[in-house]
């Protein structure tokens, strides 16, 4: 299955420049585990090293938000997009 | 021979970079690099062709260490920052300190949670030091307002001090193998025992590099029941400790600097222990030119009134020219250099964001 990820401006000099990456995972977690291995500075910048989701990072499963749904157990199907945003915040 | 002079300005919004001929007329300054992240520490190092490295603090997508190779007109990150093995179960938080080892290209640095990493490669991989990562008082350790930060690392052939807030001094023989707590007569003031084994605020720690045995620390004090245990110094490389706070308005303060010529003379910044502002609005370093037996202060040029700032942990240093002088960066965005070891300060930059750590070198 296809997944899309969309990576926001702030990280894409972590992948190369790309603003989407194409994968096939049946999980965010297993999604997650790619990114890991094929993008470790983009996963650095997601996850701590215990794999928890930073703070200020958001994971989008098309529009929900993970943390809705089953956090980083939620299931993905073909075409769904996950979309990383980082938040707003800060002074 | 050395001649210009680097100033490292870690800020809440990056890092920037002052350079200078060494008659320090004028300041150019560069920057922000790492724009719009904190940086906590800086390191110049002058062995050979200066390498500056700072960390980048960055609370959305997590640390970095950046590294300059043309004294400061550009950074890039190196290939990895310090970071806890998966199955630890920490995560790197911030990063305190970076030092230079042995080798030409190995670092220390110290980080929060309480941590010490080493890298052989100039940044680009880190092994954690489990000698005080994993030591036995390591997961009693308590943050203090900044943070359960491990900020201090000096070396001495194979004795390694470090300071931890909150935590105290603990100290290395063997190169940094195994750590001891040694902390006898540093007072905790927040603690129903006035001297924990361990545990204590340690602000900052110093000594001069030709002096090993002599160490200076500014701890956590301003606490009027347990007055002295704010400015300390050990005779015996850090095995005891006793007070050298009198004469001071206040025990409570952030940095603690040695004279780079003198191992006597230090310079501390009294702060009010309960707002940690510099003392009825008047800033002011104070300096001992006799190992803390004694202490003046050094106003000229500073603010009479109505200044409310706090100098941090990191943000005062010293360069080494014959006559030195003395620089620190305040949380309001100054950055003030004090010529002649402090006798006449004069402000350089007056707007920057507000500045955590201040390093300086010759290059």
């Amino acid at each position: 299955m296809t997944i899309t990820i969309h990576v926001p401006g702030a990280l894409r000099a972590c992948c190369g420049g790309a603003s989407e990456l194409f994968l096939s995972a049946p999980s965010v977690r297993a999604a997650l585990e790619q990114l890991e291995r094929n993008h470790p500075s983009l996963y650095r910048s997601i996850c701590d090293e215990t794999g928890t989701v930073r703070r200020h990072v958001n994971l989008f499963v098309n529009t929900s938000h993970v943390r809705d749904r089953e956090g980083l157990d939620t299931a993905l199907a073909p075409g769904d997009v996950i979309t990383i945003l980082p938040a707003i915040s800060g002074g | 021979m050395p001649e210009r002079v680097i100033l490292c300005i870690g800020t809440k919004k990056g890092l920037f970079v002052a350079e200078a001929p060494k008659t320090r007329r004028s300041f150019a300054l560069r920057g922000p690099f790492g724009s719009g992240v904190a940086v906590y520490t800086a390191l110049i190092d002058a062995r050979g062709t200066p390498r500056l490295y700072a960390s980048s603090c960055n609370a959305f997508f997590g640390m970095k260490v950046l590294l300059s190779t043309d004294l400061g007109k550009k950074f890039k990150e190196t290939k990895s920052a310090p970071a806890f093995p998966k199955e630890d179960g920490r995560a790197l938080a911030n990063i305190w300190s970076l030092e230079v080892g042995d080798g030409k290209k190995d670092l220390w640095c110290g980080v929060e949670p309480a941590s010490l990493f080493k890298s052989s490669d100039g940044g680009d991989s880190w092994e954690m030091v489990p000698g005080i990562s994993n030591h036995a008082h390591a997961r009693k350790w308590q943050p203090g307002n900044g943070g359960l930060c491990l900020h201090t690392v000096l070396r001495d052939g194979d004795r390694v001090h470090l300071g931890i807030s909150t935590g105290g001094h603990y100290r290395s023989e063997d190169g940094g193998a195994s750590f001891t707590a040694s902390n006898q007569g540093i007072g905790a003031g927040f603690a129903p025992d006035p001297y924990p084994e361990f545990g204590q605020c340690v602000h900052k720690i110093a000594r001069h590099k030709d002096a090993p045995g002599r160490l200076y620390i500014q701890n956590h004090g301003g606490w009027p029941e347990r007055p002295g245990i704010g400015v300390l110094r050990s005779d015996d490389h850090g095995h005891t400790w006793r007070s050298i706070a009198k004469g001071l308005p206040s025990d409570f303060g952030f940095p603690m600097v040695v004279h780079p010529h003198d191992a006597d003379t230090i310079y501390v910044v009294p702060l009010e222990g309960s707002t940690r502002t510099c003392p009825g609005g008047a800033p002011a370093v104070w300096r001992s030119e006799d190992g803390g037996d004694s202490w003046s202060r050094l106003a000229r040029g500073l603010p009479k009134k109505e200044s409310f700032f706090t100098v941090q942990r990191d943000a005062m240093d010293i360069d080494e020219l014959k006559s030195p002088a003395l620089y620190f960066g305040t949380t309001t965005g100054q950055l003030w250099m004090g010529r002649d070891g402090g006798e006449e300060w004069n402000c350089l930059f007056d707007s920057l964001p507000p500045i955590h750590c201040v390093k300086v070198a010759m290059v």
